[in-house]
Formats: C-alpha cells, structure tokens, sequence
C-alpha cells in the first residue's frame, strides 16, 4: 500500500515546487498516475484480501472505494481551476495541498486493518475537509456548516472510541483480519445495546441518518466545489465502510437493535426525497438526494444478508460517481451565473447542448436507469428490504418514483423550456469542464458493462 | 532590572520545583512549594498596574491557603505517624486535606475561580510559567502520592473540571483566560487517571506543557491579547498564523495530532480498568473545549480580512520578542502522534 500512500505524500512537494503556470498540470496529471496504481486492486480472485501488510490491506469491499477516492482527486483538481484563478499562488497552493491530504487520509482510512487506525484516519479527514468548507467556501453561512459538519461528526465519533477502546481490551486485537474469528455470544443485556449504539452512531452520523443529517445540506452547499464532490462522493462512504466492518463483531444485537434505524431509513428515504421536490437551491437538491441515497445504504447494510452488502457497495460506489458528477454540473451553473437557484437559469439545452447531455445522463443515472450501476445497487437493496419485511417495498417503491420526479424536475428546469433573457451572454462551455464530466460518466457507463468488480465480496 | 535580581528569582523558581520534586521530606517539599510561589510573586508582577496587583494577591492568598492545608496535612500525618516521609501517610484526614491542597494549588474544580483571573491580570510569558512550570511541582506530589490519594475528591475534580474548563472558556474573548480555562480542562484530564495509572498522567502533563508552551511563545510574538488581535495576524505573519491554528487543534485533541495521544491514552487506561462512562462524558465535554478554540482558529486563519471583520488594524512594529525553539516546539506539538507505539513503556 506504500505504493499508493508514498506517491501521494510527494504530490504535496509536487504542488510546492511546481512553477507557477504549472501547479494545475503538475498536480491533475500525476494524481491521474497514482489512481492507475490502484487499479490492480481491483482484481480479487478469490475472498481473501490481498494482505499487503500488518498494517494495511484491501479487498473487495475497500478496493472499489479506494479506487473511487484516487479517481477523484485528479477530478477535484481540474474542477477547482476556475474559482480559484483569482487567488494567489500559495493559496492555490494550500488548496491543492489540502485535497491531497485529504486524499491521502482516506487511503489510510479504507486501507487500514487495525480499527483503531481507521478511528484515526477517520477523524483525520475532518481537518482538511473543514478548512476546505470554511476557509473556501463563498457564503457567511460556511462557518456554521463547518461548525455543524465538525461536530456532528465529533459528537458521534467520541463514543465509537470508547467501544473501539473496549473491544481492544475485551478481544485482545481490533485487527479487521482476525475479528470474523472472535465469537462472543452476547445476551441481551443494556451494556450491549449502549456497545452497539456507541459503535455505529459515528458512521450513521457520517452516512447520514434521517434524524441526524442537518449537517449534510448545510456542509454540501457552502463547500467549494472540490469539498462538495469529496464529501459526497467518499465522505459519505466512508459511514457505509465503517458499519459494513463493524457490524462483524456486532452481530447477536444487531437483529433488535436495527430496528429503530431501520424504520427512519425508510422514512427518511421518503422526506427527504420529498424535500427535493420543493428546493430552489440546486445544491441543497444534491445534497437532500444524497442522504436519500445513503439511507437506501443504510437500510441495505443493517439488515445484513449477502445482496444487502452487495447492494449497498454498488450503490456507495454508483452514488459516488453520480453525485460529484451533479455538482460539478451545479457548479458549473454556479460559476456562470454566480447563484444558485435553479430557475435562475433555465433552457440551458439552447445554450450549451453538450452540457445537456451531461445533464441528461447524470439525471438518468441517477434515478437509476437500467442498465447502470445504480440501478443494480437500487435493486438489490429494494429486494433485501422486501426479503425482510414485505412492506418495505412501498417504502423503496416509493421512493424510486419520488427519486425520478424529483431528477426530472431538476433536469427539465435547468435544461428544458425556454431560457432566460439574462443568461444569453454566458461563457460557453471549457473543454475541462467537458472533460471533467466525460471522466465521471465514462467509469459510470462501463461499470454498468462490467459490475463485477463493484460488487463487493459475494459476486 | 538588577542582574542579581534577575538571576536569582528565577533561580529560586527552578530550585524551589526541584526541591519539591526531589525529596522525600515532607518539609522540604513544603518548603520547596513555598519558594516556587515566593519566587513567581515578582515575576507576575513584572508590570506594576493595579490589575497585575490584584492578580498576584489572589494567587498568592490561593497558594497560601493551599501551602497551609497541606502544612496541616503533614502535621496530623506526623502526630499520627511520628514520621516524615512522604510516601507513608496513612491517616484519612491527612490524605483528604493533602488532596484539597494539591487541588487548589493546581487550580482544579472547584478551587479554580483564581486561574483566569491571576492569568488575565499578568503579561503573556508570565502566564506562561504560571500554567506550565508552576504545575510541575503540585503533580510530582500527587504522582509520589498516587494510590493513597483520596480517589472520590479527585475523581469529584476531574469531573467538574473538565465540565467547568468546556463551559466557563465558551464565553471569553481575551485569550489569557481562555488558556486559563484550558488550562483548567487539561489538568482535569491529567488528574482522570491519577488512581489507574499515574505515569500516563506524566504522559499528558508533558504534552499539555508543550502545546501551551507552543501556543504561548507564538502569542508572545505579536502581543495577542484578544480574539480580534488574533484576526489581523494574517496579515503580519501569515505562518504564525497557520502556526496557531494547527496548535490550538491539537490542544482541542483532534486526531491525527499530537494533542490526541495523551486523551487516547487515558481513555485507554481508564477502560482497562472497567471505567467507561465517565471517559465517554469526558471526551464529550472535551467537545466543548474545542468550540472556542475553533472560534480562535475561524477568526485567525479560516475567515479572511477585510471581508467579515471590522477590526481597528494595530501599528505595525517590527516584532522583537525572542521566541525559544518554536519550530522545534511546533512539530512536537502537531507531529507527535506517529510515536504513539512507544507509550506501553508507561507501564
């Protein structure tokens, strides 16, 4: 794992001492370098992991994402060009650096084997990505969202040290390759429940839950570009991946326990899809779909059978790629029009076609279209909830059709209609920003060929 | 100021700690305490306004009342015991009341109403020594002392200090009684596993010394006094005021800096020995620490002049103030955590 964590350390003298006209080049090109090594992680040819060392691992349920997460940085990179043309040279500098570290703790976090690493890096990532949201961000309101996604995160997060602490003592070793082996039957007791809770309210916190997502619409929206793509795209999996290793060494509660989350899974699912149908701020519409999303995720991981991890690491990875690719979208409206609110600019599909192509396929995939990823994700969960309960299906039924009317109604305001009159003097479309959009739907349209390799341990 | 002066005072502060730390003589560690609070007198009264008075007569009442408890301590241990030696008290009351004045003399809750009003009242370096050295002495004590110490007063004072150190600094605006509070919050959690394991404690004093030592020096450099100082600081030095920013984060204990290593250890040591809900409410109200110190770094480095501030820009006089090893001082305290593999030598 050297391989990927040592290149990723030296692009930050790479930033550092590039000449002034290439900082942008320099970086962008060899963060594209570094995700081609990690590439062959992908290839699993059987369950084992592919042990690298004691300290770091991968296997089928970390490699897509770490894949997703070295992928991504080239794409912050080139999407961050234009709002930061303006700035000074060290600030540019400091930003670039602050994605990289970024993206360096999150190697670290997905490829950690000792949970106790993975606390760390964990928490690590909140630093850059707050300094990120507030220290670039465009509106006043940026401090309060730094603040909420801080501690939000924090609050959550302080328990699952204390269990993290507790299984060391008790189990001996909080390795991820030895857990599966430490069976412990546990009654029911309170202490039980309260290990549990103190367990995954940090990922339910960072995925987000429906009770405990207010930091998500405030964190996405304010965010710069960059620190919108990387909180939707890996951030939030980042809860996904967490549970998905945690609930090994949960097991006897989480048949009872699951309940209560569950059922504001599913119920969140269908509020905040709902609340989409009523934003006028585009972002805030991203980022309400996220948490829909990632309840789906939810409801997939805590029922716990084998399509239920298939499906929710198909859709972390599907949703990843699809919701950066909406805001770079968003973002690029934003950079023209300098505001966010969607009927603002409308009948964009007279003014730049290739865009809406861009639109129309990221609202496609989005509200799962067959034969995408998202679809393949989308299904699995519906039919791990219906095998669990059968009266889920009007809950994820629901929600795909809440899903599509919301998509729609994103798509067909920005795009279709007739434009405004003050938008006909926008600047036409960049070849990075056509570049950008082409680099998030091109791994969408051929995982949709080839899905095996997302699908986690039990394809 | 009379070299002579100038040589022995803080020379008796130094001898006066290693006297304290050094013996086993109860008498002598007395008396050591009570020349490290003579010898500091001065020193906090380096500017004479009225202000500076009132500080040092407050600390030096605190101290007194603290000296003569633990004087009394030592008495009872004497007439019960017939000796001096500092790790054989047995008496009760000897070992409640020595705690009690160790406490105040730390400025732990609820004995901590001194510490943001004395470390308001003097010049940034001399609180610097007030919450840095002066806690050196107190902690080597109550380390001697550790399992016959009275563990439902201390662990009475970890607790509230740790609540009254988050609360108390939400509401501050001068950056002298902010460390004050933090300060009040750090020696809460040094003192959280005194009973379990007292080199931990060590652990965290040294780190929680180093952070404020860092801090400190980088305030000294520009004379920053208040929250609105600190915003202007960009503009001057822009590396200090990243500088700050990374220190004030690690002594708020976010992973993956220094900071975090001595709360992760005393988690640890508390939970080996069965105590789990008082380190996760410990931890939580560690949150509240944090939030004034996100408001320091929010206004120093993360919102930028002139487009949110309406501050008076100060003179801008070239900065002649000697600032001690502060590189060397700044990687330890933001890049320490990686030698976290050595800390089962504690042990």
């Amino acid at each position: 794992m050297l391989k990927l964590i040592i290149p990723t350390i030296m692009l930050i003298p790479t930033t550092w001492f590039s000449s002034n006209k290439m900082i942008w080049i320099n970086s962008t090109t060899h963060s594209l370098l570094i995700s081609l090594i990690t590439l062959p992680f992908l290839n699993h040819n059987n369950e084992n992991s592919t042990t690298t060392s004691p300290n770091f691992f991968s296997d089928p349920l970390s490699s897509p994402l770490l894949m997703l997460t070295t992928w991504l940085l080239p794409l912050m990179i080139m999407a961050s060009q234009h709002h930061l043309s303006k700035e000074m040279y060290t600030r540019k500098k400091l930003y670039i650096t602050m994605l990289i570290l970024l993206q360096l703790f999150l190697i670290m976090t997905f490829t950690a084997t000792e949970l106790m690493m993975f606390y760390i890096m964990f928490e690590a990532t909140l630093i850059p990505t707050l300094i990120i949201i507030t220290r670039w961000g465009n509106q006043p309101e940026r401090l309060n969202a730094g603040l909420y996604f801080l501690f939000y995160t924090l609050f959550g997060s302080m328990p699952l040290l204390i269990a993290l602490t507790y299984i060391h003592n008790s189990a001996g070793s909080l390795n991820l390759l030895l857990l599966p082996f430490w069976t412990q039957i546990s009654p029911p007791l309170w202490s039980n429940t309260l290990l549990w809770m103190a367990c995954m309210i940090a990922f339910m916190v960072k995925m987000p839950l429906y009770g405990l997502h207010l930091w998500l619409p405030k964190a996405h929206v304010e965010a710069p570009i960059a620190g919108s793509m990387v909180l939707a795209a890996i951030l939030l999996k980042l809860g996904g991946y967490g549970m998905m290793r945690i609930t090994i060494i949960l097991n006897p509660p989480t048949t009872p326990m699951a309940y209560p989350f569950l059922i504001l899974s599913l119920w969140g699912m269908i509020m905040t899809s709902s609340i989409c149908l009523r934003q006028t701020d585009l972002k805030s519409l991203i980022a309400y779909s996220s948490v829909s999303h990632m309840a789906l995720v939810i409801v997939a991981i805590l029922i716990q059978t084998p399509w239920g991890f298939t499906g929710a690491t198909t859709l972390m990875v599907a949703h990843g790629l699809t919701s950066s690719l909406l805001f770079c979208l968003a973002n690029s409206n934003y950079e023209r029009i300098h505001n966010r609110t969607m009927i603002l600019a409308r009948g964009l599909q007279m003014l730049l076609p290739l865009t809406a192509t861009w639109w129309l396929l990221a609202s496609l995939t989005n509200l799962a279209l067959p034969p995408t990823i998202n679809l393949i994700g989308e299904l699995f969960v519906m039919m791990t909830a219906f095998s669990w309960s059968n009266i889920t299906i009007i809950f994820t039924g629901l929600n795909m059709l809440i899903t599509a009317l919301y998509t729609l109604f994103m798509l067909t305001t920005t795009q279709r209609g007739t434009f405004t009159h003050h938008i006909n003097n926008i600047k036409p479309t960049f070849t990075r920003e056509n570049s950008l959009m082409l680099m998030h739907i091109i791994p969408l349209l051929l995982l949709s060929l080839n899905p095996k390799m997302t699908l986690g341990f039990f394809h | 100021m009379n070299p002579t002066t100038l040589f022995a005072i803080p020379m008796t502060l130094f001898s006066g700690t290693m006297l304290t730390m050094l013996s086993s003589h109860w008498l002598l560690i007395w008396a050591g305490l009570e020349m490290n609070m003579l010898a500091l007198i001065p020193i906090l009264m380096k500017k004479t306004n009225p202000r500076s008075t009132e500080a040092t007569t407050k600390y030096f009442l605190t101290q007194t009342t603290a000296s003569m408890l633990l004087m009394m301590a030592i008495l009872i241990n004497m007439t019960s015991s017939g000796q001096w030696t500092i790790t054989n008290m047995d008496n009760p009351s000897a070992t409640s009341l020595a705690t009690l004045a160790l406490i105040m003399k730390l400025g732990l809750s609820p004995f901590h109403f001194w510490i943001p009003e004395v470390t308001q009242g003097i010049p940034l370096t001399s609180g610097m020594i007030l919450l840095t050295w002066q806690k050196l002495a107190p902690i080597s004590i109550m380390f001697q002392l550790a399992p016959l110490l009275n563990p439902y007063i201390i662990l009475t004072s970890t607790a509230l200090s740790i609540l009254v150190g988050g609360w108390g600094g939400l509401n501050q605006t001068q950056l002298r009684k902010i460390m004050a509070y933090s300060s009040i919050s750090h020696m809460g959690w040094t003192t959280a596993i005194l009973m379990y394991s007292p080199s931990t404690m060590i652990l965290n004093l040294s780190i929680y010394i180093l952070l404020t030592l860092t801090t400190f020096s980088m305030l000294t450099i520009y004379a920053n006094h208040t929250i609105s100082s600190l915003a202007l600081l960009w503009n001057k030095n822009p590396l200090i005021a990243l500088a700050i920013s990374l220190t004030l984060l690690s002594l708020g204990g976010l992973p993956p800096l220094t900071g975090f290593l001595p709360k992760w250890i005393i988690i640890q040591e508390m939970m080996k020995n069965n105590s789990i809900i008082t380190p996760l409410f410990m931890t939580i109200a560690a949150l509240l620490n944090l939030y004034f110190y996100m408001r320091l770094i929010y206004s120093t480095t993360l919102t930028m002049l002139p487009t949110t501030n309406n501050i008076k820009t100060k003179w801008r006089f070239e900065s002649t103030k000697q600032t001690l090893l502060l590189p060397t001082l700044l990687i330890l305290s933001t890049f320490l955590l990686p030698l976290a593999p050595i800390t089962p030598i504690l042990n």
